[in-house]
């Protein structure tokens, strides 16, 4: 609806006058494609992997693609494109390269190809005939040989069906009864779901891209951040969540469970990526040297990572490449971090610009003890999980940060409070005070989410509804929280702090 | 369309570009701060509503944040998808600003790029793309403009090997797009429609992109005779943006093709109510034509001829598709003249098409029959390129050849030619 009022706000004295113009966009005078290169579709916007309180023994991985669906928006707008292939890898040996993957393959379907309505009245289940526009997947399970070839392919999951999009509660009354009744399980153990969902991601766009804006003028009150008055720019959009939940057996360097945190096979690394069809421009002839005929064009590891630490100009590259090049590709930036320079620049917080062994460590190679795979993993950006760590009884939004071993950067759950816990590990929270730690309560004053997420798979916030959605939500003002967090500091475990 | 509502549209059209020529540049009155820190991150927000996102990006620019690219990468998205050229005085505006304060930054040379190639200042555009390519080798953002503006200079080798680099590094809806425009050009539509349905799949983050893709897709899909799917696509961007004038006009040619005179010359009309450009009104004033209503159609085709004034007036480039229509409808003489000028800036096979229709319908056949052949070097199968190919070689085996191809590639869609068309072959 909106799109037609844009158009319609357009005069047709205005519209008249462009349009016989300098263009060559509605005259055919020369074909002008478009040159966005976002690529909504193919998004990967997070990964988050942790041990669910209800599933003990397996992992649990929730992916989500497709950033900034508007409830309200077109609903053919931002679907899953069957035409490519959607991953979750991965690596149990500490080399970056998958050991195992898990595919999506997507097709759609009308049910009435004459009607472009996507749904009427009334949808009761995940499969209900009044769903017109009908996405379902079939799920893969793939393992690799030490190269990183392709070893062995398995279905585990045989046209699934992608919960409908929340149109509206006239459309679809119990949503959730429709959105549950979309999980499914799957072939050798644990459960599967896909379809839209709240995006559990919360954060400040504008002040964090702002030049990490955080003390905005007009908002006196907001502090370093860690006191509230955050607007959470991700509030009340969905995303497509893929949610995985499978036995440590299958993700695991030996294929056996995990038994504590200090087993060999605990910690893996996970990330996701999106591969397109390559073709030749020419049909007929170059063909062959074009092997691998897919190729990624994003990937997510860890969260903020493209978006804070990799330079304008080198975002494509490593939306292109493999975490296993990270370090040659990109390992100065994580070392000498802009943001530890903006920081300074904007705060003058005397925050450590160079050789910050701590950020590589806590992002790229893991924390010794906790998340780090065997003696010398190769830097990568990959989300690592201990999988023998219990989760814990009292989450703690700070996660490792503020004692709480079973939350960020030890894995992700949906709650942890990732921007404001890497906005202080880059301002030194890791680094012992002799060697440049400090402790400052820095943050985007966004502390949670904006819905509550759910107990049980698939764990998080329902997809909010196109009839009463609204966006962004301000968080209110609260005391200032220090750093560190009151709550639960213990002792950290070894290898927390770089000597 | 009655000729009179048609002069009120007419009418009010060179009042707003009267308007737009006055108010040309005013956006540089508008003063920029000093840049302060900015984290220099691209926008998160693959917006839908490209009004909402110029304004944001309005006030971060005011606000004293470096992110004049994006604000002019969002103008030059509202000047596709308005057809208003003043969005591209403002991109310059605020490009120029940028630009003149460096260090030289690769985004804005891309803009920069582009607002050149949409000015047809094509061999401008591939410096621009080029430099911008230098400076930042790991992005992709230089190469939709740099093979765009390459393939306008007739420069196909290099075009298809900075495509491939692009499709290579990222295949998505824009280099799905332009092979498919690639493959086209070389007479393979089945290929060509392959790419494009992996763009429809792909989609983008503004519908207009949709929709683009989809109309090329019914275009495609009418030339190869495919009507069903031609008429799919053609609704699914209407769907995605409804009253999108580029599928409107696929389904007035569909009509045509379909041998529905009557219908296409009513959405024809009622196209050309809403937005009166040449493309459009030649489509109504030939359907009329060819539907026998002779006064009607001269006097709507001879409103090309105002526009054209108009658009001289504003200092606009003239274009191939002008150049076409005097050498159908006009003064062949004149023809040449706009067809030559615009070989110069853009020696494409389309120009090259252009001045060799103009050149045979004043006369000289010889001259056109070269031109046509140049045309179709690449082996277009484009209907048009083919039917003046066919009329330049006259009663010969090569002319009776480019006019069956041009009938069976789609020529009903324009069904005054296509009845010379089928006239020329019975005669002979």
């Amino acid at each position: 609806m909106r799109r037609s009022k844009a158009l319609a706000a357009a005069s047709v004295a205005a519209l008249a006058a462009g349009s016989l113009a300098v263009s060559g966009v509605f005259g055919s005078s020369h074909r002008e494609a478009p040159r966005i290169m976002l690529d909504p579709a193919a998004d990967n916007t997070d990964v988050y992997a942790f041990t669910a309180k209800d599933a003990p023994g397996s992992l649990t991985v929730v992916a989500n693609w497709i950033p900034f669906e508007d409830p309200a928006g077109g609903p053919y707008f931002g679907k899953l494109d069957p035409r490519a292939r959607y991953y979750v890898k991965i690596d149990n040996t500490g080399d970056g390269v998958e050991d195992v993957a898990y595919r999506w393959d997507f097709k759609n379907k009308f049910r009435r190809p004459d009607s472009f309505l996507y749904a009427r009245p009334t949808v009761t289940t995940a499969d209900d005939p009044d769903v017109n526009f009908v996405q379902t997947y079939d799920l893969y399970r793939e393992t690799y040989d030490k190269d990183g070839d392709l070893k062995h392919t398995k279905q585990v999951g045989d046209d699934l069906i992608v919960a409908p999009d929340n149109v509206g509660p006239k459309t679809i009354p119990n949503y959730e009864a429709v959105s549950n009744d979309a999980i499914a399980p799957v072939k050798g153990g644990g459960k599967t779901f896909v379809g839209p969902a709240d995006d559990p991601f919360f954060i400040d766009l504008g002040a964090v891209f702002d030049g990490i804006n955080i003390d905005k003028p007009g908002r006196p009150n907001i502090g370093l951040g860690n006191q509230g008055g955050g607007k959470d720019d991700v509030a009340s959009y969905n995303t497509h969540s893929f949610v995985l939940q499978v036995p440590e057996s299958r993700v695991t360097r030996n294929g056996r469970s995990v038994k504590d945190m200090k087993s060999s096979n605990a910690v893996i690394a996970l990330w996701s990526t999106t591969e397109r069809k390559r073709m030749s421009v020419r049909r007929h002839n170059g063909r062959k040297h074009y092997k691998p005929d897919w190729v990624q064009v994003s990937r997510l590891g860890e969260p903020l990572i493209n978006e804070v630490i990799i330079p304008a100009g080198d975002k494509d590259k490593f939306n292109r490449t493999s975490p296993a090049d990270d370090r040659a590709n990109f390992g100065k930036y994580a070392l000498n971090p802009e943001p530890a320079r903006l920081l300074n620049a904007l705060f003058g917080l005397g925050v450590k610009e160079t050789d910050r062994k701590d950020i590589v460590q806590a992002l790229l190679t893991g924390l010794p003890g906790l998340t780090q795979i065997g003696k010398n993993p190769v830097p990568a950006d990959t989300l690592k999980l201990n999988l023998g760590v219990p989760p814990a009884a009292t989450e703690n939004r700070f996660g490792v940060l503020g004692g709480d071993m079973a939350g960020f950067p030890n894995g992700r759950r949906l709650a942890d409070d990732v921007t404001d816990i890497e906005l202080r590990v880059i301002a030194g929270a890791l680094l012992p005070a002799d060697k440049g730690g400090k402790q400052i309560p820095l943050g985007d004053g966004v502390d949670q989410n904006d819905k509550p997420f759910r107990s049980t798979f698939p764990y998080v916030a329902l997809a909010t509804d196109g009839f009463s959605g609204t966006v962004k939500r301000t968080e209110p003002a609260h005391a200032p929280v220090p750093q560190p967090p009151t709550t639960g500091m213990t002792t950290p475990p070894s290898g927390m702090t770089t000597p | 369309m009655q000729a009179r509502r048609l002069f009120a549209v007419a009418l009010t059209f060179a009042l707003a570009l009267a308007v737009f020529a006055a108010t040309r540049g005013d956006e540089r009155a508008a003063a920029g701060r000093a840049g302060t820190v900015s984290a220099a991150a691209p926008s998160l927000r693959p917006d839908a509503d490209t009004d909402a996102q110029v304004r944001r990006l309005q006030a971060a620019v005011r606000r004293g944040a470096a992110r004049e690219a994006e604000l002019a990468a969002a103008y030059l998205q509202k000047a596709r998808e308005s057809g208003d050229p003043s969005f591209y005085s403002r991109a310059d505006g605020v490009l120029g600003r940028a630009l003149a304060r460096g260090p030289e930054d690769p985004a804005e040379l891309v803009e920069a790029a582009a607002l050149a190639a949409g000015r047809h200042e094509f061999r401008e555009a591939v410096r621009l793309a080029r430099r911008a390519r230098s400076l930042a080798p790991g992005s992709n953002a230089a190469y939709p403009v740099l093979v765009d503006a390459l393939v306008e200079l007739g420069r196909y080798r290099d075009a298809e090997r900075a495509l491939q680099r692009m499709i290579d590094r990222k295949p998505t809806l824009p280099a799905y797009a332009r092979v498919s425009y690639f493959r086209e050009l070389t007479g393979d539509l089945r290929g060509a429609a392959a790419a494009l349905r992996l763009a429809v799949a792909a989609g983008g983050p503004v519908p207009e992109n949709f929709a683009y893709v989809q109309s090329l897709l019914g275009s495609l899909e009418l030339n190869r005779g495919r009507l069903a799917a031609s008429r799919r696509a053609y609704a699914a961007a209407l769907v995605a943006v409804p009253g999108y004038a580029p599928a409107e006009a696929g389904r007035a040619r569909l009509a045509a093709r379909s041998g529905d005179l009557r219908g296409a010359i009513r959405r024809w009309r009622s196209l050309v109510a809403r937005l009166p450009l040449p493309e459009y009104v030649i489509g109504l004033g030939e359907a009329e034509l060819a539907a026998g209503r002779v006064r009607a159609g001269r006097a709507d085709l001879a409103l090309v001829r105002a526009q054209e004034r108009l658009l001289d007036d504003a200092g606009v480039n003239t274009d191939v598709e002008l150049a076409i229509y005097e050498a159908d409808h006009g003064d062949q003489l004149r023809a040449v003249r706009l067809a030559r000028v615009a070989w110069r800036q853009a020696p494409s096979v389309r120009s090259a098409d252009a001045l060799g229709w103009a050149l045979t319908r004043s006369g000289d056949r010889r001259a056109g029959l070269r031109w046509a052949r140049r045309a179709l070097r690449l082996g277009s199968l484009d209907p048009t390129f083919r039917y003046h190919a066919g009329i330049a070689a006259g009663d010969t085996p090569e002319g009776r050849r480019h006019l069956r191809l041009a009938l069976r590639h789609g020529l009903g869609a324009h069904p005054l030619h296509a009845n010379r068309a089928r006239a020329a072959l019975e005669d002979r």
